[in-house]
């Protein structure tokens, strides 16, 4: 272990996402604030509450998830991929730098940013709806949990990636419309059969109910199952992690 | 006193290629030690073994006798290593990258260390403009820079002067010569033999993946480099060339105007004698001195 070498990547990870703040920070806030004024207010009047909340409160907890779920996603996609395109992910791979030590800073750098920009979202929202938070630790546990996770597999997908069309397709293809179709604007009640049973299967859709019923106190799931979903996707997402930068697939010839 | 960098029958098998078969080296401290051979030789896969960027399909590798294999972190805190790529973040100035380079080997901030060796690599004014705004030249002073901040003990230099100025060559090449005086060993590889010729205490060729030949400079060049002397003359011989200079080892190119010949101090008078004895005037003469380029066109059987 190289606790040194382990901050100094952290730093520099943090630092690579807040020297493009406008990318990295304002971008996410306007786009869920423009979902949250389009969904929450110009079409929220016609679903006027969800399982006892108003519509423009059961937003908000998707909201932030996605947000947590894209920024600590690209956090380590981008991060990786461009050090792979750059060159510059020799400087890490010749570097004394354990496994534990990348994936310690590169997912606590996603975690980070995550957080940050789901806080602000959260912030934009409670001006509008209110600063009262259910439960703060499950709040807490599963903003964590996910930023980890999506961090984790941001990174696992930027190894494997030889293209950027290769980069862009889990996110497209499987993240968000898992996020869309994961309860951020709907409740699962709401669906017909078999879509509702169909829902189910959406891991997204546990993260998304665990939050809001950290922020709510009322969810669709209880948060325990919310719990172990998004715990089993983030012990997959680290052992495939640690077994790509142990083995150095893709990294290591 | 432990090898520098050391390898065993160190191979390297990919799908389609052989890269290395069996390379068996020990370089020692405090050495500079060139690697030549062609495009392909297995020159920089050699040093990617070695500084832990390629995995060895079998044989060993040794930096100061911790194992690249079984050690990694131990072997990659005695190395510095310039890659043959220039590459370059654009997201921080130079001075940032070499914080940040000190930190991933586990030393504390150090600005003294920093201003010294962006001072050493002419850098010292672009110290806090972004990386995306240097020269060519100046990100492989950066690269150079990345490699030596830390203060290995081993230093890998992948073709550290590709596309690199003349002044700025002699420049590296000076710099390379103190950190040597300061007791880092430098292995380097480079497509320069002249750079081998001026710098390198011992020079290794490989080709095809095997070590072909391993020696001082010196020593090279006088097992395997010759003097010769070139003749122009001002009309092609038309017929085939006297005993005599045959005899000596001339030789004549196809358009029939250029004399090569082998030369040894003795035969010098001869030589001259004979070709002035030729029906076509002598419009020109040189000798050729023994050079490391002949010997690695000889060893290499001529490819570059």
């Amino acid at each position: 272990m190289n606790p040194i070498g382990r901050r100094t990547l952290l730093k520099k990870e943090i630092h690579r996402f807040l020297r493009v703040p406008g990318q990295t920070l304002a971008q996410p806030v306007v786009t869920t604030s423009l979902y949250f004024l389009v969904f929450g207010f110009a079409l929220g009047g016609s679903v006027r509450e969800i399982d006892g909340v108003s519509y423009i409160r059961f937003i908000v907890p998707g909201l932030i998830m996605l947000a947590i779920i894209q920024n600590a996603f690209l956090n380590t996609s981008s991060s990786m991929f461009m050090m792979k395109v750059q060159g510059t992910v020799v400087d890490l791979l010749v570097a004394p730098l354990g496994t534990a030590d990348l994936l310690i800073a590169f997912i606590t750098a996603a975690v980070c940013r995550g957080l940050l920009v789901g806080s602000i979202v959260w912030l934009v929202a409670a001006v509008f709806t209110g600063f009262s938070i259910a439960h703060l630790g499950w709040v807490l546990v599963f903003a964590t949990l996910v930023g980890i996770t999506f961090g984790l597999f941001g990174l696992a997908l930027a190894i494997w990636s030889d293209k950027f069309e290769q980069l862009n397709l889990i996110p497209t293809f499987v993240i968000t419309p898992l996020t869309f179709l994961g309860g951020v604007f709907y409740s699962v009640s709401m669906l017909p059969k078999p879509w509702s049973t169909l829902t189910l299967a959406n891991p997204i859709l546990y993260m998304v109910e665990g939050l809001r019923y950290g922020l709510l106190g009322t969810a669709g799931s209880p948060p325990l199952v919310g719990l172990i979903v998004t715990g089993g996707f983030a012990i997959a997402a680290f052992a495939l992690t640690w077994w790509m930068l142990a083995t150095g697939y893709k990294l290591r010839s | 006193m432990p090898a520098a960098v050391e390898t065993e029958e160190l191979t390297k098998r990919y799908p389609k290629v052989e890269a290395l078969r069996g390379v068996s080296l020990r370089i020692e401290q405090g050495e500079i030690f060139a690697l030549l051979g062609p495009n392909g030789a297995g020159k920089t896969t050699w040093i990617s073994i070695v500084c832990g960027l390629t995995r060895a399909s079998s044989g060993h590798a040794r930096v100061l006798e911790h194992d690249v294999a079984r050690a990694p972190l131990d072997a990659r805190r005695q190395l510095g290593l310039v890659p043959q790529e220039i590459n370059f973040d654009p997201f921080f100035t130079p001075r940032e990258v070499l914080r940040f380079q000190l930190g991933y080997y586990g030393l504390p901030p150090d600005e003294a260390r920093i201003d010294e060796v962006l001072f050493a690599l002419t850098l010292a004014d672009k110290a806090d403009v972004n990386a995306r705004e240097l020269s060519g030249g100046m990100k492989r002073r950066l690269l150079i820079a990345k490699a030596l901040v830390h203060r290995p003990r081993v230093v890998f230099l992948d073709e550290p002067t590709a596309g690199v100025d003349v002044t700025l060559r002699r420049e590296l090449w000076a710099y390379v010569r103190t950190l040597r005086a300061g007791g880092t060993t430098i292995v380097l590889t480079t497509h320069y033999l002249e750079e081998a010729e001026e710098l390198a205490d011992r020079v290794a060729v490989i080709d095809h993946g095997r070590l072909i030949s391993l020696d001082r400079p010196s020593a090279l060049l006088a097992s395997h480099g010759r003097r010769q002397v070139l003749f122009t003359l001002g009309a092609p011989i038309d017929r085939a060339l006297p005993e005599k200079l045959a005899a000596l080892g001339v030789t004549v190119d196809a358009s029939g105007t250029q004399l090569t010949c082998p030369l040894r101090a003795s035969d010098l008078s001869t030589v001259l004698a004979e070709v002035a004895a030729l029906p076509a005037p002598i419009v020109d003469m040189r000798t050729e001195q023994p050079s490391l380029e002949q010997v690695f066109l000889t060893l290499t059987g001529g490819r570059a």
